[in-house]
């Protein structure tokens, strides 16, 4: 057997498997039924094997039963990039973070400039891709199909990028800040990865720039040395391998602000599924409250007679969760599920139920997150639809059989 | 035992940052991608940026999709695609991964 048909070969195992695994008429198994392909699981560099959806650039899925812990370990959490060419190394003694643009002082920053002359700030939150779950949408949308795999929460450690503003003096007439990292693409036409945040809101105390994800350095394909952490946000802007902070007065227009990682502007931001007319966009920003059911995992085979300990997370943009309902019958009736004990207000906020398995048969497990400000989850046929699949949310249902 | 404490921290500093002290390698994967007449076109061109695991995660789609995301490739990525390439490409797309619509 030749390499490559050695290869065909393992994938055509992969698909078989998945198949087994999930059977044929299980219609509410989405991501099997929508790619049709089963991704590798594959090791990289600090990391256990994940679904490796691609390998240039990496695109890396976090596994559904990581979802009942608290805090998400380094070497599960997801991947996203954007750009082919990640450098393969960074050389500490000569990498720098460059604060330039429309300020009285450009600094030119070593990690261990950061380290020992800003003030050390640490804070839990969320890092979630504005894709994520998006293959849940029952119409096609574009993008990577993630599951809900596309998210983790972590301590982060840095400082307040404020300071580093301040610290260069931030110009009166300055409007907006760029950041980008040190990805590039394949080709020098292609649109570099630049995000672009509000100087009001660059200059928020909880925005920080990390060197550190759960007590370590971040790991290399999660943004080593540096990366943007902008609490309750989606992830888009929380540029990775971050070097440059350009202060602007005035906002650039940028493919990936103007057209990637958009909505509709109106109220539900939302358009007739498929429809492709022309909309006025705007950019994704905070993240709308979500929970996930982290265990069982779909087609979880429980015998009778079992204590079921349901579990998951739930999160939002930052005002806190206020209660996570359960629903065993199709959504018709909802209780309550015990909230743990809370690590923040950007944190995952872990939730547990005590379901006895008495009946035979098969279930679906719903559950429905409500925030402090009485944001709610859609349902899963109510949730507006955008063309780029963003910001999916709706109540997240497993199915199950007791035997 | 000071010495001994030195030695350890010492260690552990080395092994904690052993992994970014050389390059990092990047595991590479065949995604099994159809291999039919014109597909050097589409390896040639796709790859340039992207491994073929982005086609694949897309599953079946129709011939508007396939034709609006080569379009995206050109127009927003600026991937150097002459049109009669283009063309052959979206055609091969829906060939082998087009839902029929």
């Amino acid at each position: 057997m030749t390499q490559s048909s050695r290869r065909k070969f393992l994938g055509l195992g992969l698909t078989m498997t998945a198949v087994g695994l999930f059977g044929k008429n299980n219609k509410n198994e989405i991501i099997a039924d929508n790619a049709q392909f089963a991704p590798p699981m594959i090791a990289f560099p600090q990391k256990k094997p994940l679904k490796t959806i691609s390998d240039r650039p990496p695109l890396l899925e976090s596994p559904r039963d990581l979802f009942t812990q608290t805090i998400t370990p380094n070497d599960q959490f997801f991947v996203r990039w954007h750009m082919p060419d990640i450098p393969t190394f960074i050389d500490l003694s000569t990498f720098k973070l460059q604060v330039k643009g429309n300020v009285n002082t450009p600094l030119s920053l070593s990690l261990d400039d950061l380290k020992s002359k800003f003030e050390p700030v640490e804070i839990t939150s969320v890092l979630q891709c504005g894709g994520n779950s998006r293959s849940f949408y029952t119409s096609p949308t574009h993008g990577v199909q993630w599951g809900h795999g596309a998210m983790g929460c972590a301590i982060w450690r840095g400082v307040r990028l404020k300071d580093l503003l301040n610290k260069a003096g931030v110009k009166e007439s300055s409007t907006w800040i760029g950041v980008n990292g040190l990805e590039k693409p394949a080709l020098d036409v292609t649109p570099k990865f630049v995000r672009e945040i509000p100087i009001d809101e660059a200059l928020k105390d909880n925005i920080i720039v990390a060197y550190s994800m759960n007590g370590e350095d971040l790991p290399y394909l999660n943004g080593f040395p540096l990366r943007l952490v902008i609490p309750g946000h989606f992830s888009d802007s929380w540029v990775k391998m971050l070097s440059e902070i350009t202060v602007l007065n005035k906002y650039k227009n940028t493919f990936f602000m103007d057209v990637a990682y958009t909505v509709p502007n109106n109220d539900c931001e939302c358009i007739v599924p498929g429809s492709d007319v022309e909309y006025k966009r705007k950019p994704i920003a905070e993240m709308k409250v979500k929970s996930v059911i982290g265990y069982p995992t779909p087609n979880t085979v429980i015998k009778k007679g079992s204590k079921v300990l349901v579990q998951g997370v739930a999160f939002d943009e930052g005002h806190g969760i206020k209660e996570v309902m359960i629903s065993l019958d199709k959504g018709k009736t909802w209780v309550a599920t015990k909230l743990e004990s809370d690590s923040g207000k950007y944190s995952f906020r872990k939730w547990v139920y005590e379901w006895p398995a008495k009946t035979k048969g098969d279930f679906t497990i719903m559950v429905r997150a409500i925030n402090r400000i009485g944001r709610i989850q859609p349902m899963a046929d109510e949730i507006g639809w955008n063309a780029g699949g963003y910001q999916y949310n709706a109540v997240d249902s497993v199915n199950v059989k007791i035997v | 035992m000071r010495k001994i404490i030195l030695f350890a921290i010492t260690f552990m500093a080395i092994t904690l940052n052993a992994q970014i002290e050389k390059p990092i390698e990047m595991p590479y994967y065949d995604y099994p991608m159809v291999q039919k007449d014109h597909y050097e076109t589409v390896a040639q061109y796709c790859l340039i940026c992207h491994s073929f695991g982005y086609i694949l995660n897309q599953g079946k789609r129709s011939r508007p999709y396939w034709t609006g995301t080569v379009k995206k490739m050109v127009d927003e990525f600026k991937a150097p695609i002459p049109k009669e390439e283009q063309q052959v490409i979206i055609n091969y797309l829906v060939k082998y991964y087009g839902d029929d619509k």
